[in-house]
């Protein structure tokens, strides 16, 4: 395995600066609507993982990540991520936070959900999932 | 058994093949339909959202304050979204091999309905795309409003056509050639 423990520790420090952007950009300007997006963008990966395993079973073939359960997972997973980078956009254009708390937060939970399909990627188990 | 590997397919559905779908994405390419197509669809939400929320919190402007909104997001401007969901709820809920046709499956009054379902849900579809240009056009542009107004209409058009897409890239990537391929292994 590639990846050993310098890239954790990058990992886990990539994770606790984009962290800091979301927090700050709620503290700075004292409104923590902006928090909602660590919390979409931590949401993001669940349906994914939870549908994952309803793919296929030991008698499929390689061919099987076509079902219908995993579509869904990476349907709704697709929408979250939409979700977290568009939310700030909306908040700023109804003028309901700063534009500059928009910008931190869409940077920090870019950071976030990156450090986690990172975090999937480098320490992926053998069977050839995808995250 | 052996099928012919032509370009002609006599289950398909459309007689003219999307010519787009031989984008060599490889074994990747539904996987990247579906979340393409998720995308899409929170992008739509999002955007009519965005309207909703914008005139939620409209003010009048501040050189006078006396002068009212004149128009607001209400219930009408939600039914061609709600419409178009409909149609897209529709459509994936029918099982794609049935609107192709096969022998195996079933009869043929199983094909017939199948094929009139799918015909419900893209009406669902077409009359909330329909029905936001409208909206537009009666409500908003006819009333004469400012440009700022305005652009509630344009999202609503907006948030149908990519509802409309999302649907239409999800039905392509589901209905990639790697089940038909696998099928023809057996």
């Amino acid at each position: 395995m590639a990846a050993g423990l310098k890239t954790v520790i990058l990992l886990s420090f990539v994770l606790a600066v984009g962290f800091l952007m979301i927090i700050l950009s709620c503290a700075l300007w004292s409104n923590w609507l902006p928090l909602l997006v660590a919390l979409t963008f931590v949401v993001a990966p669940l349906p994914n993982a939870l549908f994952a395993h309803c793919g296929g079973d030991d008698f499929s073939t390689d061919i099987g990540e076509s079902s219908g359960p995993v579509d869904l997972g990476r349907f709704i997973t697709a929408i979250i991520v939409v979700t977290g980078f568009a939310l700030p956009l909306i908040l700023a254009h109804s003028e309901i936070i700063h534009p500059g708390a928009s910008v931190m937060s869409i940077i920090g939970g870019g950071l976030v959900y990156g450090t986690i399909l990172a975090y999937s990627a480098a320490f992926k188990q053998d069977d050839d999932s995808e995250f | 058994m052996s099928l012919p590997r032509s370009d002609y397919d006599p289950r398909r559905v459309c007689v003219n093949p999307f010519p787009f779908l031989n984008i060599s994405l490889g074994k990747h390419r539904r996987s990247v339909g579906v979340y393409l197509a998720g995308g899409l669809f929170g992008l739509a939400i999002w955007t009519f959202l965005d309207a909703a929320i914008l005139s939620a919190h409209a003010h009048p402007p501040y050189n006078e304050p006396d002068y009212p909104v004149p128009v607001h997001v209400g219930f009408v401007d939600w039914l061609p979204g709600i419409h178009s969901l409909l149609g897209i709820i529709v459509i994936n809920l029918i099982d794609k091999d049935r609107v192709r046709g096969d022998e195996g499956y079933g009869d043929s009054r199983a094909v017939w309905r199948a094929r009139l379902f799918l015909f419900v849900g893209f009406a669902l579809m077409a009359g909330g795309l329909a029905g936001s240009v409208a909206l537009l056009v009666l409500k908003y542009i006819l009333a004469g409003y400012q440009e700022q107004y305005l652009y509630y209409g344009y999202a609503n058009v907006a948030q149908n056509v990519e509802l409309m897409l999302s649907a239409v890239i999800l039905w392509i990537a589901q209905s990639g050639s790697g089940e038909y391929e696998y099928n023809l292994a057996i």
